[in-house]
Order: structure tokens, then C-alpha cells, then sequence
């Protein structure tokens, strides 16, 4: 099949960036969305011209290197999907296909489609973990922790950090982001020590980074290839209002 | 040049207890005016960092990608093993050691791997204080799964998504250090050479890959927890970015390579559609818990699965291995696949794929049951196939998956280069030659949580270890010669894709060196990797500038790499004329088609040293002695 | 103290400032509505009514309570904007609504124009009725709102600015009034799901009463 691309080239963090025309000529649509990107810059190799720069890595939807909005939408057309399981077969012969890269103040574009997340690494520093060092651990099985609590945990942990639902989030918000990480540990027996410090540093560190606040209109849990619930962003400030008048922080 | 591997002596199990009680200790105060090089941060660097940032040792810590969050290890699915034996069915540390000895087809070192199932129960003490949501049953209790190549469950896991949740523990302490300011963090680094000064590892160069510039850091030791070397095979289950580089150029400045030829081939893993793949997805084989595997018992049977009958339909792997069925070990799944399809029953398009059936467990036990626990890799199976596999058999064929080879590490995890400690998969030493499910997880962390933090002292304290700059003449050399190749790479200004040439690789090695090897093949991929090499050279086509991202250069620079690794694991396949675990070899069989081993002739090491670019490298061998588990030949009828 | 203050001017106390208010203002409608039903009651039962209500003592320390409620929101409202339109200095050149479960809606992203179009209609509505002509019911000495109303509503174009304003109003409720919930963390499995559902009921039917009320005295006074 014939896909007509229209695809952001910016030389570098401070250029001008703008859409450029490429044609995907003789593509199958059992590729994934990234092989043809990968077939489109091995011609644009062999010419000798600069390849379009994009992040991608396990190319199984784990890693969360893999960030395009396509069409207008973070990771694309298809619900819990990230771009690199995104097939040609959700195209259609002849279609023009819009992709850009992630857009925010804290994501700064370092060239063409790749943006630098490192704001989301700064929040985890902030208080994204559990204080335990290597060594003391009590046995794994000291403290129960009932099936559905920990479901639930795991549900909130599946975050894979790719940064969709800031990309999608008309203010630029990182708080689906924080939320997961925050619900995933203060629901767990293991996170309750540092919970109210948690909650408060992390949200301080994103306001911080210039991440946006937040709507509730839920694209980011429309756009999150894990299908994270907007529910943790609630669990999130309940755990803020707590901070505040349980612990006074 | 003599290996030692400076194994402790004493009864096997207290051999690690003995040598933490001897190895020197370096004070507390102290710590923090050593600087240590940690490269990587998927479950063994970001572990080793973490561990080591929390002793007070100052960290550098560097990954290729935007955040140490993505290392490969997050794509690990099904688990991680642990001699817990919280099931009471037996399982042992002793039987964990054995099994795991067993699996690797007797060419691991014993002492290595009965401290590795020592440490299996420390590290899921670990995660779960760290907030990993391993999970549970309804009592509240740790659950466990069976896995391949085991007869009791002690496989520890959190949904599909196992790799991703340790490594997002290990991630987090990693993390709570770099507030601590104990570790700097390094992203979007490549590290392209190694620093050797007086014989010791000192420091690496690296190439910032957001704006190209040549770094030298400097350190009084080198971690290297950089991964295996699946993608020298082009298709493999690994990440696009997953390469050879950093032990690659560590071996070009002296650290011996070891057992390069041991690779695996995982069984369960979608199968190839067309040339544009780029990459090979692996389903856990967990699956196999609950999935049948067959194929049709006719030759090139074309009918839709749904329409063979049962008598018809031949479950290859429960006729043949009635003990363990469909969870013999991945090695013997893989090969078994690969005759079914050598003989034409093969199934799908290509025919090189065979049925992964779960209707009997849909049956058995529900589709709620089945999507509980496989719904994730259900829905990815789907998502790249189009097919729904609730209704049709998975189809799967094995890819290559793990490197068991890597660089030689003494018991202390040290390499040949004194101060460059080598951990995880790009290490040689717990797996053998064939490494058993769920123990990958398990290496990488008791290497950077539990093993790493001792030794690391041992040799900190028992060195002298004068101050350096970055500024010496050998980080000068080391830079001069990263450049060299980068003006080098941009100015061949050819014609071939850099991607071509890989592919045209990974084809050699698939075909020549892959689940079946001969003399005759690998004679044939030793001619034809240099020619390649020779055209990468002459032809290849890398654009762009060296002052800002090029992915194009950091490609080119790690498939050059890969062009002159090949040919040592060829080199390392052809010396081996046997076949043991993952290597096999068609001259050594059994009259039943199992692997034979030769432990008379090759119950060694093969650790390879570089003589040069095209020099035939010198071999140097660790004779491998059995105390403890005797030789015999593996069988999993 | 100072921690105190932070906590509200962060994205998150940002956002559970904006809910408590957004609810309270909401609180008053739903009051408002119930009071201004009266006036199918007739001339007298309106005006009794409304003569008791302002007649009460501690309405002026609500009414300087509700002033100062909306103001914050208001405020609130408006910094949150900027500081989110700061966010993404560079935007998409093509943007698309990612689809279900999103709860984006026209109400949804026109939040903040709707929030301005109110501002200026609750100024102008309170300059004409609470602030309009002291006119008395005849015989009781009280302030004859009914007729104030009647004669308001008299003209067709202040008629099409309330109803207009009252779809504003149901606009600004329809995406407002669950996401408050949202904001102060307040979700459920099961109970969410009918919360969305009635906050859109709840924003239907107050903004169709109000315009009912518009419209009906329209049409009594044009008989009368």
C-alpha cells in the first residue's frame, strides 16, 4: 500500500520546526506503524539524507520510548496502544497521515519527532519509591496484602511513563502520570511511611517542571496505552487533602 | 594467560557465606571518595547503582536511552524464580542450584550458580519492600507459577509485566539515590570505549547522543550491565537498540569473551511475517502452563485448525516428553518446533510457525480463568497477528531471545581487566549454556543488589588505586579513537542502508548459526561475515553530522560492531563440537535427535581473546569441575 | 502558614479550590432556581417570599460569602488557564478528541469562555434585579420584585440574552458540576458513572427552568 506522510523535521531543541511530505511507497499492512518509518529512512539513508529522528526501543509496548501523535492523537487511533504495536492495517490506501511529536513545555523537542522526558524522571526523584535499602527486607510473605489491594496496585503500576497523556492533555498535565505512581504505592502496606511526603514533593516537582493542571476531560486516559484510570488522579488528591490535614504538610 | 576464577573453597553451601566473612571491606567513611562506573540501568545496572549509591560510594550512571527506566529488562514477562518454597512442594536453594545447573547443561560454574539460588530468596524479600505488586492469592500470600524446566512452582510474578515492575523497583531505589545525590545520572549516553590505565579499568569514553559530543569519565571501577547480544541476529525478541557495543569495545581493550556461541532461542514467540520486521515479539511461556502445542500430523495440511480432528493433530512435545510435556526447557521446545516445520508440518503462511492451542484450558477452566492471567499477551498476540487467539490456536515459532555468553567474570563478577566487573546478561557465568526460565530477572538483580556490593568493596580496598584525571594520555587515546570512527563512519558516504547490511547479517547468523549449527554452516558464515564486513566498510551510507542526535551514526557504530562480534561467535560455535543446551551442533546427536554432549572434550570455558580485527582471537579455556551435580545427560522424558 | 497557602497554589489545591467553589456556586443555583419557581405562584407568593428572604439578617454575610466564593473561582479559574496555556507553548498542528473514555465535550474545552460569559452576565443580571428600580407592591410595603421582572423580561432582546446566557449556564454545569467531584476526589466504581450522568441532568434541567422562567414572563407580560 501507498501512505502519503506529512511528518515534523526540527534540526534541533531552539529551531523552527514545520510538516514535511514524505510518500511510504510499497508498504505492507502487516508492518507496524514504525517499520514503515523505518522503511521511509532507510531510503532517505541510501540517499545520504538525514534520517527522521524518532524514539523507539522494545517495539512491544513496554518501554514507553515510542511517542508520536498521530493524526492528531498520542499513540494514535487504536485504545491501549502504544505506536510501535500501531499496524498498517488500521490505514487505508492513499491516506495522509499527520505526525507529530510530543508537545509540551516540559517535554522540549530535541529533534524532529524525539522530546526529552526527563521532567518525569525529576518526579520520580522527588518521591516516586519506597525508602528500604538493599539488605533488611522482612520476608515477602510477613505482611499480607489482600488479592484485590494488590490488583489494584498493579493496575495503577502498569504505567509504562511514555508521556501520552501529557501529550493528549490540552493543558499539558502530568497528573495521570504522578497519580499511578502515587496510587500504586500509597495503596500498598509497603508505601504508607512516606505517603503524605510522597504525594506533596512529587506534585511540587511537576508544578515545578511547568507541567499544566488538570481538566478532567480524560483524553490522557483515552490516549494511555495501559488504560490507566482517571481514578487514581482522584485518589491523588484524596491522598493531598490528607497530606494537608492529617500530616500538616 | 591463566583464568582463575577464584571460586572460594569450602562445601558448596557455605562457599559465598565464607567469602563474604574473607573479602576486605572498605569503611564507611570512605565510600564516598570512591567513584564508580555504572553502565546501564536495566535490572542489573539500575540495581548495582541503587545498592551501591546507598552503601555512600559516588555513582556515575549511564543508558542509552531518555530514562533508565526503559532498559530492556522491562519487556520481561512471566517471572522470576526463588527458592522460597512457599508452596511446600519441595523446592530447595539445593534444588533451585540443581535445577539451574541441569537447565544450563552442565557448562555453568557450580560455585556461581549455587550462590545465584542462594540469593533468589533475598531478592523477592527485596522487591516486595520496594512496593513490587507481586501477585497474591486470596489469603493474602505471595502466589507462584511453574515454569519451564522445573517440577515445582517458584516462579514469582506481577500479571505479564514481571521485568517491568522489578525494574521499575530497582528504577525507583535507583532514583530515591539520585535525590540522595549519591548517583549522577547519565541518559542518552553511549559508552564507546573502555579506559585502562596500568592494567586497571579507570574510566569509559562516551558519546552524548543529543549533541554528539565525546565524554571521558573517570572512576575507580567499571560496572558493565549492558545486556546480551541477541540483535546480532537482526530479528531477535530484544529491543532495537539492545547491541554489543560496550562489551564489544571492553573486549577490544583485553576482557576475554566467553562462550559467545551459547544463545537461546526462545519458544514461544509470534511468528516472522515479512522482510520489513524489525523485530521479533516474545509471549511468555507461561503460556505453555496452559497452551498445547501441536502441529497437524499430515504433511503440508492446509486445512484451518478448527477442522483437524484430535486424531489427526500430533502434541509433539507430550509424545515425546511425557514428564514434562509442554514444559520441557526452551531449547528443547524451540528445536522440537523447528523439525516439526524442517519435515513440512509447519503451519500458517510460511509455514513456519506451529499451533499454541488453549481450547482445553478455555474449556477447563473459563475464559474469565484464561484472560486473568494471559489477557495481556492475548491482547498483544492480537493486536500484531489480527487473530483472535480465544478462538484460533496462537500460532508461535521460536526466535532468538537471551545471550547465556558474555564477558568472563571471575566468582567476584571481575573481568579480565582488573576494576571492570561485568553483571547480568552481559556477563557468561550463571546460565551454562542454556538459561531456564524466569532466571534471567533473578541473575541481573542478585548480581547488582546482593553480589556486586561485596566485591566491589573487595577489590576497592584491596587495590591501590592513584588518582587520575581525564586529562591522562590514555583518556586522550580514547577519545582520539571514538572520534576516528565517528569521521570515519560519516565519511564512507556509500550507498547501502545501514539497516541492509544488519538484516543481511542477522540472515547469516539465523541461517548459519542459529538453532541448528554444522561444521559445513558455520565454515560458510566465517567466509561470508568479513565480506560483509569488508562492504559495511566500503558501501555503507550514514548521513547527517556528528554534533547533534544522529541515530544513523549510533546504528552504523553498534552494527560495526556487530560485523567483527559475529565472526567470534561463529569462531566460538565452530570450536565447540558438541552440542549442549542453546549450541547445537547436527554432528552431535543422539540417535533420538536430543542433544549429545562431549564432556570429555569440552567440559570448559571457552573464553576468546582479541588478537585483532580479522586475527583469529587466542583461546583460553576454564575447565568447569562438578562437585556437587554429576554430568548426565539431560532428559526430560 | 506559608505551606498552607503553597498547598492552594498548586495544580492540585488549584484544582480542589475551583471544585469547592465550583460546588458551592452550584449549591446557590440549585437555591436560586427553587426560589425563582415561585413565580408561577403569582405576584403575591413571590413577592413575600422574596421580601422574607432578603429581609433576613444574615443574608448580606452570605451574600459577601458568595461574592467572595465566586471571585475565587473566578480567580482561580483564570490564573489555571494561563498557567495551562503556558504549558504548551507550541501547539499541535492538527489535534483530534482521542475518543471514549474521554469526557471531552464542546462544554468540556469551553470552560474558560463560558466561565467569562457568565462573569459578565452575573453582573449585569445582579445590576438589573438586585440593584434595579425599588419598586413597591401595592398594600404591603414590600419591594415588588414580580413586577421588576415582568417589566425586565418585556423586552424580546434581554429574553434572547438570558436564554442565550442559560445555555452558557447549562454548558458550564454539564461538564462542571461531576468534574467538581472529580476534583475533590470523590470516585466510585459504580456510583461515578451515574454522577456524570446526573450532573448533565442537574445542568438540563436548571438551565431550562431559569430559561422557562425567562420565557414565561415574557409571555405573561406581553397578556398583562
Amino acid at each position: 500500500m501507498r501512505l502519503n506522510l506529512k511528518i515534523w523535521r526540527q534540526a534541533g531543541p531552539g529551531a523552527a520546526g514545520r510538516l514535511e511530505d514524505y510518500t511510504a511507497s510499497d508498504v505492507s499492512s502487516d508492518m507496524s506503524f514504525l517499520e514503515m518509518l523505518d522503511v521511509v529512512n532507510d531510503s532517505l539513508v541510501r540517499q545520504g539524507k538525514d534520517a527522521i529522528a524518532f524514539d523507539s526501543d522494545c517495539r512491544e509496548g513496554i518501554c514507553g520510548m515510542c511517542s508520536l501523535v498521530i493524526n492528531g492523537v498520542p499513540h494514535g487511533p487504536d485504545r491501549g496502544t502504544t505506536v510501535c504495536q500501531l499496524h498498517l492495517r488500521r490505514f487505508k490506501e492513499g491516506d495522509t497521515i499527520t505526525v507529530e511529536p510530543w508537545r509540551a513545555r516540559a517535554f522540549p523537542v530535541i529533534k524532529d519527532l524525539v522530546v526529552d522526558r526527563s521532567a518525569f524522571d525529576r518526579i520520580i526523584i522527588a518521591g516516586g519509591y519506597v525508602s528500604v535499602n538493599c539488605g533488611g527486607a522482612p520476608d515477602g510473605n510477613a505482611i499480607l496484602i489482600p488479592k484485590e489491594i494488590s490488583e489494584t496496585a498493579m493496575d495503577s503500576a502498569a504505567c509504562i511513563g511514555c508521556g501520552a497523556c501529557v501529550a493528549a492533555c490540552k493543558n499539558a498535565s502530568a497528573h495521570l502520570f504522578m497519580s499511578a505512581k502515587i496510587s500504586h504505592l500509597s495503596l500498598l502496606p509497603q508505601g504508607q511511611v512516606e505517603r503524605y511526603r510522597r504525594v506533596v514533593a512529587m506534585i511540587e516537582q511537576a508544578d515545578a517542571d511547568g507541567f499544566g493542571s488538570c481538566s478532567n476531560e480524560g483524553e490522557c486516559e483515552a490516549v494511555c496505552p495501559k488504560e490507566i484510570s482517571i481514578s487514581n488522579i482522584a485518589r491523588m488528591t484524596r491522598e493531598y487533602v490528607r497530606a494537608m490535614l492529617v500530616a500538616g504538610k | 594467560m591463566r583464568l582463575d576464577a577464584k571460586e572460594p573453597s569450602g562445601p558448596i553451601a557455605s562457599k559465598w557465606d565464607r567469602h563474604q566473612f574473607e573479602m576486605k571491606l572498605v569503611n564507611p567513611a570512605n565510600k564516598r571518595k570512591y567513584t564508580i562506573i555504572v553502565v546501564g540501568t536495566g535490572l542489573a545496572g539500575a540495581s548495582a547503582a541503587a545498592s551501591l549509591g546507598e552503601l555512600g560510594y559516588n555513582v556515575l550512571n549511564f543508558c542509552i536511552q531518555d530514562s533508565p527506566r526503559r532498559a530492556h529488562s522491562i519487556a520481561a514477562q512471566g517471572g522470576i524464580n526463588a527458592a522460597k518454597n512457599y508452596q511446600n512442594d519441595g523446592d530447595s536453594v539445593y534444588r533451585l542450584f540443581y535445577d539451574t545447573v541441569k537447565g544450563g547443561d552442565y557448562r555453568s560454574r557450580e560455585s556461581n550458580v549455587h550462590r545465584l539460588a542462594q540469593l533468589s530468596v533475598n531478592i523477592i524479600d527485596q522487591c516486595v519492600a520496594q512496593g513490587v505488586p507481586f501477585a497474591r492469592e486470596y489469603g493474602g500470600l505471595l502466589d507462584n507459577r511453574s515454569f519451564g524446566g522445573a517440577q515445582v512452582s517458584r516462579t514469582f510474578y506481577a500479571r505479564g509485566q514481571t521485568g517491568q515492575q522489578l525494574l521499575l523497583g530497582a528504577y525507583q531505589s535507583l532514583m530515591r539515590q539520585v535525590h540522595a545525590r549519591t548517583v549522577r545520572l547519565f541518559a542518552r549516553r553511549e559508552m564507546l570505549d573502555l579506559v585502562v590505565i596500568n592494567g586497571k579499568a579507570r574510566g569509559i569514553t562516551t558519546r552524548n547522543l543529543v549533541t554528539g559530543e565525546i565524554e571521558r569519565h573517570v572512576g575507580d571501577a567499571v560496572i558493565l550491565a549492558t545486556g546480551g547480544y541477541g540483535t546480532a541476529y537482526y530479528l531477535s525478541t530484544n529491543a532495537v537498540n539492545s547491541n554489543v557495543t560496550a562489551s564489544w569495545r571492553a573486549h577490544k581493550r583485553g576482557a576475554l569473551f566467553a562462550n559467545p556461541c551459547f544463545t537461546q532461542i526462545h519458544p514461544t514467540c509470534i511468528p516472522v511475517s515479512g522482510d520489513h520486521q524489525s523485530k521479533l515479539t516474545l509471549m511468555s511461556e507461561s503460556l505453555r502452563n496452559d497452551g498445547r502445542v501441536w502441529v497437524p500430523k499430515k504433511q503440508r495440511d492446509t486445512r484451518p485448525p478448527e477442522q483437524i480432528p484430535e486424531a489427526e493433530r500430533d502434541y509433539y512435545l507430550e509424545r515425546k516428553y511425557p514428564s514434562f510435556g509442554n514444559l520441557v526447557p526452551r531449547d528443547v521446545a524451540s528445536r522440537n518446533a523447528k523439525q516439526a516445520c524442517d519435515d513440512g508440518r509447519g503451519v500458517g503462511d510460511s509455514g513456519l510457525s506451529v499451533y499454541l492451542d488453549f481450547k482445553d484450558a478455555i474449556e477447563r477452566l473459563g475464559p474469565d480463568a484464561i484472560k486473568e492471567k494471559y489477557g495481556n499477551l492475548f491482547h498483544m498476540y492480537q493486536k500484531i497477528t489480527d487473530e483472535n487467539p480465544y478462538k484460533v490456536p496462537m500460532r508461535i515459532y521460536p526466535a532468538m531471545h537471551y545471550t547465556m555468553g558474555g564477558l568472563w567474570v571471575d566468582y567476584n563478577l571481575m573481568s579480565t581487566i582488573a576494576g571492570l566487573h561485568v553483571l547480568g546478561e552481559a556477563n557468561f557465568s550463571d546460565h551454562g549454556a542454556n538459561r531456564l526460565g524466569a532466571s534471567a530477572l533473578m541473575q541481573g538483580l542478585a548480581d547488582g543488589y546482593f553480589v556486586i556490593p561485596y566485591t566491589i568493596g573487595h577489590y576497592l580496598a584491596g587495590e591501590s588505586l592513584p588518582k587520575v584525571t581525564t586529562d591522562h594520555d590514555a583518556f586522550k587515546e580514547s577519545a582520539d579513537r571514538v572520534q576516528k570512527q565517528v569521521n570515519q563512519l560519516l565519511s564512507i558516504k556509500g550507498s547501502r542502508g545501514i539497516r541492509e547490511i544488519h538484516r543481511a547479517l542477522g540472515r547469516i547468523m539465523w541461517d548459519d548459526v542459529g538453532m541448528a549449527r554444522t561444521e559445513e554452516s558455520l565454515k560458510r558464515a566465517l567466509a561470508a561475515i568479513p565480506k560483509l564486513r569488508e562492504d559495511f566498510w566500503h558501501n555503507v551510507s550514514v548521513p547527517g553530522t556528528p554534533d547533534n542526535l544522529n541515530q544513523s551514526l549510533e546504528y552504523a557504530g553498534r552494527v560495526a560492531d556487530y560485523l567483527e562480534f559475529a565472526e567470534l561467535l561463529a569462531l566460538d560455535a565452530l570450536d565447540r563440537s558438541e552440542s549442549c543446551g542453546g549450541h547445537f551442533r547436527e554432528e552431535s546427536q543422539t540417535p533420538d535427535g536430543e542433544a549429545l554432549r562431549d564432556d570429555a572434550n569440552y567440559s570448559y570455558v571457552a573464553a576468546w581473546e582479541f588478537k585483532g580485527v580479522g586475527k583469529e582471537p587466542e583461546l583460553h579455556k576454564e575447565p568447569l569441575n562438578f562437585e556437587e551435580v554429576h554430568p548426565t545427560q539431560r532428559s526430560y522424558k | 502558614m506559608t505551606t498552607r497557602v503553597r498547598v492552594f497554589s498548586s495544580s492540585v489545591g488549584t484544582k480542589l479550590l475551583i471544585g469547592i467553589t465550583g460546588l458551592a456556586l452550584f449549591l446557590y443555583l440549585v437555591l436560586h432556581i427553587g426560589g425563582n419557581l415561585m413565580v408561577f405562584l403569582g405576584r403575591d407568593v413571590f413577592n413575600q417570599y422574596s421580601h422574607m428572604l432578603l429581609s433576613n439578617p444574615l443574608i448580606p454575610v452570605i451574600e459577601i460569602g458568595l461574592v467572595l466564593i465566586f471571585l475565587l473561582h473566578v480567580y482561580k479559574t483564570i490564573t489555571m488557564f494561563l498557567g495551562n496555556r503556558k504549558a504548551r507553548p507550541i501547539p499541535y498542528e492538527q489535534k483530534k478528541y482521542a475518543g471514549a473514555p474521554s469526557r471531552k465535550t464542546l462544554a468540556s474545552s469551553t470552560m474558560i469562555l463560558s466561565g467569562l460569559w457568565l462573569l459578565v452576565f452575573v453582573i449585569i443580571h445582579v445590576s438589573t434585579f438586585k440593584y434595579g428600580t425599588e419598586y413597591e407592591a401595592p398594600g404591603t410595603g414590600i419591594r415588588d420584585l414580580y413586577r421588576l421582572e415582568l417589566e425586565n423580561f418585556s423586552n424580546p432582546l434581554t429574553v434572547g440574552f438570558y436564554v442565550l446566557s442559560m445555555l452558557v449556564v447549562g454548558s458550564h454545569l454539564r461538564h462542571g458540576v461531576a468534574s467538581a467531584f472529580q476534583s475533590l476526589g470523590a470516585t466510585h466504581p459504580r456510583w461515578t458513572p451515574r454522577l456524570l450522568v446526573a450532573g448533565k441532568v442537574a445542568a438540563a434541567v436548571i438551565a431550562g427552568l431559569f430559561m422557562a422562567i425567562a420565557v414565561w414572563a415574557y409571555a405573561t407580560g406581553a397578556r398583562s
